[in-house]
């Protein structure tokens, strides 16, 4: 295991609240020199009642005790508050940051982790690195000052309570030192562990119905069974050796502060000290351990952090597959899409055997095919979701390897076969929470698409529910629509426009889909013929290769190509393609 | 614990209790005080439990016997040194003595500690179980109201409040010895100081008590921003292809940074209140042991001897330490409220005792078969039908989706009944009414039984059910498939019903056939290879009565045509589909035309085109498109 990137991690997310911390430092220092004053006024307290000094000395020192120990306290709230707005900061910092790292991803990755898993990992692991940044570090600082400040007053007292401090803390930390990563690696597989718990209840939940209904219930809480075992054995040994960490620090404490009250007791009886002072070498004691016992018990929130960190630094470490693109733009208008000799394989199946075409600007292509026969993957590539194995996809000649990723998801849209909904207002899900335009805005340019008055019905802030449910199938594909309009690219992609909508709908999308088309560059994934009927040309892929291209009319009036026998297989009961 | 049974605020009653109007507490459900919440959770394991409570009770009482043993040894420090150790006696027992107690009470603690553990683990998986189970298995309609990103944070937060509240109690009754021993030692000392010291020790535990409240408030709105932050991770990463495609991660990331901020915001006030009320509790330390000084200083260095002026120093710092945790109990005890009540909204209309159920999780052991499938004789079905089925959205969904009014229909064994009407109709929703995945009011018999609770009567043997996008797991296709796990009486084999959804040669293409993994909700398939897949997963509990939501919405003219052939070759089953295929339409024995929540008109096709003017528009818009009718005079 590689030592997780603490510094790294402190610098870039402590430094840019250099302010704040430095305030925090100051009254950190101010708060341990008052941790330190306050059982020196004790020790006055006891020897100079035993020496039976005057009333006035006694009652100074009560008073000053008292006043000292509240502005201590009152410090360490001060401390603790800074200590956290520091660490919020930070780690949500730290959690934009891995989002947007993770979204950089390609959906190869995406396609093997659930949603539940990215919680885990951009909240969980976070949350346990904010512990780390917002308790941790302040903790240590503090008891790493109270330390050097214990064995300074030691030895300014005596130097054979100087040299026992010294020797106590050495013990002390040498131990806490050989046991720190002890619980690191179990911490990260107990992480692991819940992330998979998590994953599995989200998706059962996003289920409820598929299992309610089709009475897998019983069977779906067996499934959950294994995976709870799982998270029981796995999280209990994590604990176990955090506990036995925890344990042994603390019993090399308490084991301390019996030597020191022997060490006491042996000074006063050999007359070597006062009574006050035996008190404070207890007191002592008592004064490190509690922010030893508390760095030892943040130790376990370090372990829990180092955990973290680690994944946190391995997810970082994933790249896309993707490359990034390149810096070059998209022309504006209509762009040509060039196919030159692409292969593509995914998992060791080889998809796409050298697809060659040219498609001209402003051109609509139907895609036609069956099922697997690699029309997705066709179209994946022309929106770059994949890079080709072999050969060139080209968009307005341009090697889309090349074209910076802006640009390209700017200049291509694309209305995806399953439409993906957020549970939010309508206008977040027609703009991806983009506020930069105003409601008027919007409406304006979903007029000129035609879909104002639809959107405008449907109200632009109303809450759609989970998974867009609030919405038939046929108004979110109309919603998806809606997004490629405002985007308002040079290439759109259709995957299966006509599905799932009543011909009611399928008209009003039609005509959205018109208007879209004007002046655009078009790929539609069309299972259906009915879906085809704006199309200019007419290409059939089959077991990876185009089986034919060429223009609509054209492929209908020749008599023997795929189109035509489809037609005619068709015929009038074309609509019900199933009698066959 | 005392604290708790005496001290019940009057907020945590069921009067308080925040019921949603659309969720009322079912009939005989009683609402559980948040004490009662806590003895159910006790009584998990009780033997383990037990004997946590007395290893911990063992180690917070110590601190007690150390507090007397120190007092002791500066005692006869004290006066040995004023008088010579002769007189006074050897410290040197009481040293070893102090020493063997700190090094026992550390095994204690390592004792305590691992059992424990094992315990909270336990307990934790206990309550999820609950949870989930009820969800998923419990009578009755279940329909999740926040997204399931957001729900996850009450399987992980909620629980783990629930599980802080009990660990207090295993705290409780050494914190209480310890509390009521040290008062008695003082005050055995000196009665009139100790009664005068009570007074901050008191105001501890009230102010505890005042900021509750604002506890319990801030802890919700804490929670709230925290859902809202998980839930916009997991709607952006269900979606992230979506996201991506859209180049939408700049405004998604800025969404997620604003959250972000209104939940720093909260967590820095949840924090602020914390350390006011841990400031005054300590301050209230500071103050006493300042009072016994200025005893001491005032009544002339006499009224106490050093050993006891020890001993009350000692005990004082831990006495307020735990009279604070008696507050900080307290304020426990009202944010477990909120969680619970949190688990009770998540888990709607569930008893109490249903989500505290005691049932043990199965950690080890072999599960046994699952039992098979009860089916009375007479079950099969012969007549279905639906009398007066209506269901409105509740009002927090806005006026969306199409709500159904007075939908009444009857289905024939063997029979094939095709619901069409335009988009928002309320179709889908007839179907998730009738098979009782909404609340809906309205009567179904079955073979002429008035059907009791639909949810869970409408399942396989008898129903199931394939919806507009069928949703799949992590896992392989055959479990996606085969959800009840292996083939239980009366169901299809899996290949069988991977072959009646024409996913056969789908299985041919997969690298790993029936077990490829299909990744997170199935994202590996093609769109028409998940809803062949929903398919499939209906074929393969044998039901009866096949209901589902546009079959051949995904899927390729190819495809398609093979699916109903073969579902027509299967026709044993009765079937209630929503479709506008024109195939669907010509081979129904009847079709029932819905318009605005209502069937405004049921028959064959034919009949249909006769009279019905919404039929007629849907069909003739499916005709009219061009590119079918044209070419096709050509070939």
């Amino acid at each position: 295991m590689t030592a997780p990137s603490y510094r790294a991690t402190l610098v870039a997310y402590l430094g840019p609240q250099r302010g704040k911390v430095g305030v925090l430092a100051a009254v950190l220092v101010a708060t341990t020199g008052l941790e330190l004053v306050v059982p020196l006024f004790l020790q006055r307290f006891i020897d100079g009642a035993l020496a039976g000094e005057a009333q006035s000395v006694l009652v100074a020192a009560g008073v000053a005790y008292l006043v000292a120990g509240v502005l201590k306290q009152l410090f360490n709230g001060v401390t603790t508050y800074l200590g956290a707005d520091v660490g919020w900061t930070a780690t949500n910092h730290l959690r934009e940051d891995l989002a947007e790292h993770l979204l950089t991803l390609d959906m190869g990755f995406h396609t093997n982790t659930t949603p539940g898993e990215m919680i885990e990992r951009i909240d969980g692991d976070v949350t346990a690195v904010a512990e780390f940044l917002s308790r941790f570090i302040v903790r240590l600082l503090g008891a790493g000052l109270l330390l050097i400040g214990v064995i300074a007053v030691a030895w300014w007292q005596s130097a054979l309570m100087g040299i026992a401090y010294t020797a106590f803390v050495v013990v002390v930390l040498a131990s806490v030192w050989r046991m720190r990563n002890m619980a690191v690696d179990a911490a990260e597989e107990e992480r692991e562990t819940s992330a998979l718990l998590y994953g599995f209840i989200e998706e059962r939940l996003a289920a409820i119905e598929d299992i309610r209904a089709n009475g897998a219930g019983r069977s779906t809480m067996r499934r959950f069974v294994g995976v709870m075992r799982d998270y029981f054995f796995r999280t209990c040994a994590a604990w176990r050796k955090r506990t036995g960490f925890q344990v042994t620090i603390n019993t090399i404490f308490w084991s301390g502060s019996a030597l020191a009250v022997a060490l006491g007791a042996w000074l006063v009886t050999t007359g070597r000290a006062t009574v006050g002072t035996a008190y404070l070498l207890y007191q002592y004691v008592l004064l490190i351990q509690n922010p030893i016992e508390q760095v030892t018990r943040q130790f376990s929130e370090l372990q829990k952090a180092a955990g973290g960190i680690v994944r946190i630094d391995r997810y970082r470490a994933i790249g896309s597959v993707l490359p990034p693109g390149g810096g070059r733009e998209l022309p504006d208008g209509p762009l040509s899409v060039g196919f030159e000799r692409v292969t593509f394989s995914y998992e060791e199946q080889r998809i796409l055997h050298g697809l060659s075409f040219e498609l001209a600007p402003g051109t609509v292509l139907g895609l036609l095919g069956r099922t697997g026969g690699g029309k997705t993957t066709t179209t994946r590539l022309i929106s770059r979701l994949y890079d080709p194995a072999g050969g060139v996809v080209r968009l307005g000649g341009i090697d889309a390897r090349q074209v910076s990723s802006a640009s390209l998801r700017r200049r291509v849209g694309v209305v995806p076969q399953d439409v993906q909904l957020f549970r939010a207002s309508v206008r977040d899900n027609l703009t991806f929470f983009d506020h930069a335009r105003s409601d008027d805005e919007l409406l304006d340019e979903l007029d000129r698409a035609g879909l104002g008055s639809w959107v405008r019905e449907l109200g632009l802030h109303t809450e759609l529910g989970a998974g867009g449910s609030g919405l038939s199938a046929g108004e979110s594909q109309l919603l998806a629509f809606a997004r490629v309009f405002l985007q308002d690219p040079g290439i759109v992609i259709l995957d299966e426009p006509a599905s799932r909508l009543d011909p009611a709908t399928e008209l009003l999308v039609a005509e959205a889909a018109e208007r879209l088309f004007a002046n655009r560059t078009v790929v539609i994934i069309a299972h259906r013929l009915e879906t085809v009927r704006m199309a200019d040309e007419i290409m059939v892929i089959d077991g990876g290769r185009i089986a034919e291209h060429g223009p609509r009319d054209v492929l209908a009036e020749t008599p023997g190509t795929r189109y035509a026998n489809l037609l005619a297989a068709g015929g009038g009961a074309l609509l019900e393609g199933v009698t066959g | 614990m005392t604290t708790d049974a005496t001290s019940p605020s009057p907020t945590d009653g069921p009067a308080e209790a925040t019921v949603s109007p659309e969720a009322p507490a079912g009939p005989g459900s009683a609402r559980m005080g948040t004490f009662r919440i806590g003895c159910e959770l006790l009584r998990y394991r009780p033997g383990v439990f037990g004997f946590c409570f007395v290893c911990w009770t063992l180690i917070h009482a110590t601190p007690l016997v150390v507090g007397l043993l120190i007092g002791r040894i500066f005692g006869i420090l004290a006066d040995g040194a004023e008088a010579g150790f002769d007189s006074a006696g050897s410290p040197w027992t009481w040293v070893a003595a102090f020493g063997a107690l700190a090094v026992a009470r550390n095994g204690l603690i390592w004792i305590g500690d691992i059992r424990w553990i094992a315990y909270w683990n336990d307990q934790t998986l206990q309550l999820q179980r609950n949870l989930l189970r009820w969800l998923l298995e419990a009578d009755g309609s279940r329909v999740l109201r926040s997204s399931p990103g957001e729900a996850i944070s009450t399987f992980r937060d909620d629980v783990e409040d629930l599980l802080e509240y009990a660990e207090n109690y295993v705290d409780g009754g050494g914190i209480l010895v310890y509390a009521g021993g040290s008062i008695a030692v003082m005050a055995s000392i000196d009665a009139q100081l100790t009664a005068v010291l009570l007074v901050p020790l008191v105001f501890v535990v009230g102010v505890a008590q005042a900021l509750g409240p604002q506890i319990r408030q801030r802890r919700r709105v804490m929670r709230r921003a925290t859902e809202e932050v998980t839930g916009l991770i997991g709607e952006t990463f269900g979606a992230v292809q979506a996201v991506k495609l859209a180049a939408a991660e700049g405004p998604m990331l800025d969404e997620f940074a604003r959250r972000n901020e209104v939940r720093r915001k909260a967590a820095l006030r949840d924090t602020f209140l914390t350390e006011a009320l841990l400031s005054i509790n300590t301050n209230m330390s500071t103050l006493s042991v300042a009072i016994v000084l200025l005893a001491v200083a005032f009544g002339d260095g006499t009224s106490l001897s050093v050993g006891e002026l020890v001993i009350f120093l000692t005990l004082l710092p831990r006495l307020t330490f735990y009279m604070a945790f008696v507050g900080h109990l307290i304020a426990q005890h009202r944010r477990t409220g909120v969680a619970f009540d949190r688990m009770r909204s998540l888990a709607v209309d569930a008893d109490d005792l249903d989500l505290l159920d005691r049932t043990r999780v199965p950690l080890e052991g072999s599960l046994g078969e699952l039992p098979p499938r009860h089916r009375p004789a007479g079950d099969r079905l012969d007549r279905l039908r639906v009398e007066g089925l209506s269901f409105t959205y509740p009002d927090d969904r806005s006026d969306r989706p199409t709500g159904i009014d007075d939908v009444s229909f009857e289905l024939a064994s063997g029979s094939f009944t095709v619901l069409a009407g335009r988009v928002g109709a309320g179709k889908t929703t007839i179907l998730r009414a009738l098979l009782g995945l909404v609340p809906a009011d309205g009567d179904v018999w079955w073979n002429g039984r008035r059907i009791d609770d639909r949810a869970s009567f409408l399942v396989p043997p008898r129903s199931a059910y394939t919806p507009q996008i069928p949703r799949l797991f992590s896992d392989t296709l055959s479990y996606n498939i085969a959800l009840r796990g292996s083939d239980a009486d009366g169901d299809l084999p899996v290949r069988d019903a991977a072959r009646l959804a024409v996913l056969d040669d789908d299985l041919d293409r997969l690298a790993g056939g029936i077990e490829t993994v299909v990744g997170a909700r199935g994202v590996k398939l093609s769109g028409g290879q998940i809803q062949r897949s929903g398919v499939a997963r209906m074929f393969a509990t044998g039901a009866d009565l096949l209901v589902f939501d546009d079959l051949s919405s995904a899927l390729d003219l190819h495809t398609e045509a093979e699916l109903w052939t073969r579902l027509f070759d299967h026709r044993d089953a009765t079937c209630l589909v929503v479709s506008h295929r024109p195939a669907a339409l010509e081979r129904a024995d009847q079709i029932l035309v819905v318009d605005d929540g209502r069937i405004v008109d049921r028959g064959t096709l034919s009949e249909l085109l006769q009279r019905s003017p919404v039929m007629v528009e849907l069909w003739t818009a499916g005709r009219r498109l061009p590119g079918v009718e044209d070419p096709a005079g050509g070939g």
